[in-house]
């Protein structure tokens, strides 16, 4: 394919097209892809055999996802205090809903066994960490599911030591906007289990992806919980973060697929953007990685249009 | 080799500067060391641009498609009360500055520095080589009191001004919307404010002159793109490059009505490209381009 082939304009995006044109060219960037152990470059061999096993796990054409969204208007208060009990309740009922079971221990006890030693991938950004009641909520549902507290770890930073030899993980971060990958979600969150982040950086972090299928973290995802209770909508200065462009959305979305979640959490910041600023304002930078994590990696969907949303709880300003 | 005293006090002078990256940085003088009970915390701290990625979370690139050479940091305790954190950024020249500051500008004002602009604890602003930032880590009526006084008191310390970019001199005054004004070098800084393309049509780099601006018209706020690339080959050839891969229906006019009904047109002059986006009518987008470059015609020597 020659390089203008691989072309994507604003003209496809006006067309309709943008999500069509990026997929026939993510194909194009074999070259710079960052390498399974996180070195600068991938050699022949382990590319074909990473093909090969993306290949074998990519889902079927036109397999659904399913993303729960729970929204409690108690779920924050009025100066941005987290309401733990709020938070618990929602956390029960949207992944007893995601399963589609009814009870909430059911649920959990599906998604993990008592034998597991599970990993909690938190995000310890300063201006919008995990919030710590999201993280205890999570673990007082694992334990009820008669998860021993002693299985049971939380890190971030630290991941790729700490959380190595976990044989479950649960992956959960708030949603904001990110100036090199577009958004920060799920699918972001597990960077820190690579030795050189930054090796994942080029092209608006377009091979997110291509971590999920390290050994360190392959098949040891059960959850991915995107955290939208202040969700951050826009940036600005060195640490892109302006406390005016969060708000008290008093969400959680809930998905066994990270890509899935992570498209839901784009179009949430979309609409948002949409109606503070009046305009489409663009991103900055195309959320890329989170189009390439389907089309190349295929470790979820990213078409809404092939995702069930499902909206529990208070309605008011939902926007998608 | 050097004499081993030199490595030694080199070496002693980086860990006393909290240096993390060459040679410490002479910008330390230009911060106080307290202000109203507020006094500086820990070490001091520099990065350059190898290190600066070890200091933030995904903003750096920001930085390093200017000239960035390095910022000092240095944070503010006071019992009781937010704390407050200052960086000044050395970006090589004022036009650098001038468009850091402008990369993220939504409501400059006078009166500190050569335009600062304060929101939610947050005071930026630029003068001569520097941008600088003052954050409070929530705002209060003193801590508010505090960021700005630390922001006059850097600003008087940095000893002089200096120049905007001169190529915002050609942007027609007519309708300009001053706080939309962007300036930046790379194809990078343009898709942040307004995604053109994957692929760098335009030919920008760092060698590469750019400044983006909307104007208010009655039925839209469109975009004005005006580069000044090294010599008049690279403009008409950048021409060529974004005429045959964005407008090819126009035909080499370098116009064209797009999908959504608005108006993209495109013309080089000499070193100078302008190109227009979002227009609503064909005769608004002539009228931009045209103005554009007889206003570039005319101040010339």
């Amino acid at each position: 394919m020659s390089p203008q082939e691989s072309l994507v304009t604003r003209r496809d995006f006006l067309r309709g097209v943008g999500y069509a044109a990026l997929a026939s060219t993510v194909g194009l960037a074999e070259g710079c892809r960052p390498a399974a152990d996180g070195s600068e470059s991938e050699p022949a061999a382990e590319a074909d055999r990473l093909r090969a096993a993306e290949g074998a796990e990519r889902r079927p054409a036109g397999a659904i996802a399913r993303v729960v969204l729970i929204r409690d208007a108690d779920a924050v208060d009025a100066h941005g205090r987290v309401n733990a009990e709020a938070v618990q309740r929602m956390l029960d009922q949207a992944v007893a809903q995601l399963l589609q079971v009814d009870r909430a221990e059911t649920a959990w006890k599906q998604l993990v066994q008592p034998t597991d030693r599970v990993g909690l991938k938190s995000n310890v950004w300063n201006p919008l960490p995990t919030p710590p009641e999201v993280e205890e909520a999570i673990k007082t549902s694992l334990m009820a599911a008669g998860l021993p507290a002693e299985n049971i770890r939380v890190d971030d930073r630290g991941a790729r030591q700490t959380l190595a030899d976990c044989t479950a993980l649960i992956n959960v971060r708030p949603l904001r906007t990110h100036h090199w990958a577009g958004i920060g979600g799920c699918l972001k969150n597990y960077i820190m289990f690579v030795p050189t982040p930054s090796a994942y950086h080029p092209d608006s972090c377009a091979d997110l992806g291509a971590i999920w299928k390290l050994p360190i973290v392959r098949g040891k995802t059960r959850l991915n919980l995107l955290v939208v209770l202040t969700p951050q909508f826009h940036g600005r200065g060195p640490h892109h973060f302006d406390p005016r462009y969060v708000w008290p959305y008093k969400g959680l979305l809930v998905s066994q697929d990270p890509v899935a979640v992570d498209a839901v959490g784009v179009k949430l910041l979309e609409v948002k953007r949409r109606l503070h600023f009046g305009e489409d304002v663009p991103f900055p930078t195309r959320t890329k990685h989170v189009t390439v994590a389907d089309v190349k990696h295929g470790i979820g969907v990213s078409d809404l249009e092939r995702i069930e949303l499902v909206k529990l709880g208070w309605t008011e300003e939902v926007l998608i | 080799m050097p004499p081993i005293r030199t490595v030694i006090l080199f070496l002693l002078l980086g860990l006393a500067g909290g240096c993390k990256e060459g040679r410490p940085m002479r910008m330390s003088h230009l911060v106080p060391t307290d202000i109203h009970g507020w006094r500086a915390d820990g070490q001091d701290e520099t990065y350059g641009r190898q290190t600066l990625f070890q200091y933030m979370d995904g903003t750096a690139e920001i930085f390093l498609i200017y000239g960035f050479r390095q910022v000092f940091v240095r944070r503010f305790v006071k019992e009781g009360a937010a704390s407050l954190t200052v960086e000044v950024y050395d970006m090589g020249s004022s036009a650098d500055a001038y468009g850091m500051f402008s990369f993220e500008r939504e409501e400059e004002r006078a009166g500190l520095g050569q335009g600062y602009e304060y929101a939610a604890g947050w005071l930026r602003f630029w003068k001569g080589p520097y941008f600088v930032s003052v954050m409070a880590s929530s705002e209060t009526p003193t801590s508010k009191r505090a960021v700005f006084d630390l922001g006059q008191a850097i600003a008087r310390a940095i000893p002089s001004e200096g120049p905007r970019p001169a190529l915002l001199a050609y942007l027609p005054a007519q309708g300009l919307i001053a706080d939309s004004v962007r300036y930046f070098h790379t194809h990078t800084g343009l898709n942040y404010h307004y995604f053109l393309a994957d692929q760098n049509l335009l030919h920008l780099d760092r060698q590469t002159e750019a400044v983006l601006a909307r104007y208010r018209l009655e039925a839209g706020r469109p975009y004005l793109l005006l580069v000044r690339y090294p010599t008049p080959e690279k403009a008409a050839a950048a021409r060529q490059s974004f005429v045959d891969a964005y407008l090819p229906e126009g035909g080499g006019t370098g116009m064209a009505r797009l999908e959504n009904g608005k108006w993209t047109a495109v013309k080089a002059q000499g070193e100078f490209l302008v190109a227009v986006f979002e227009v609503p009518e064909k005769q608004q987008a002539v009228a931009l381009l045209e103005t554009t470059l007889r206003g570039w015609g005319e101040k010339q020597p």
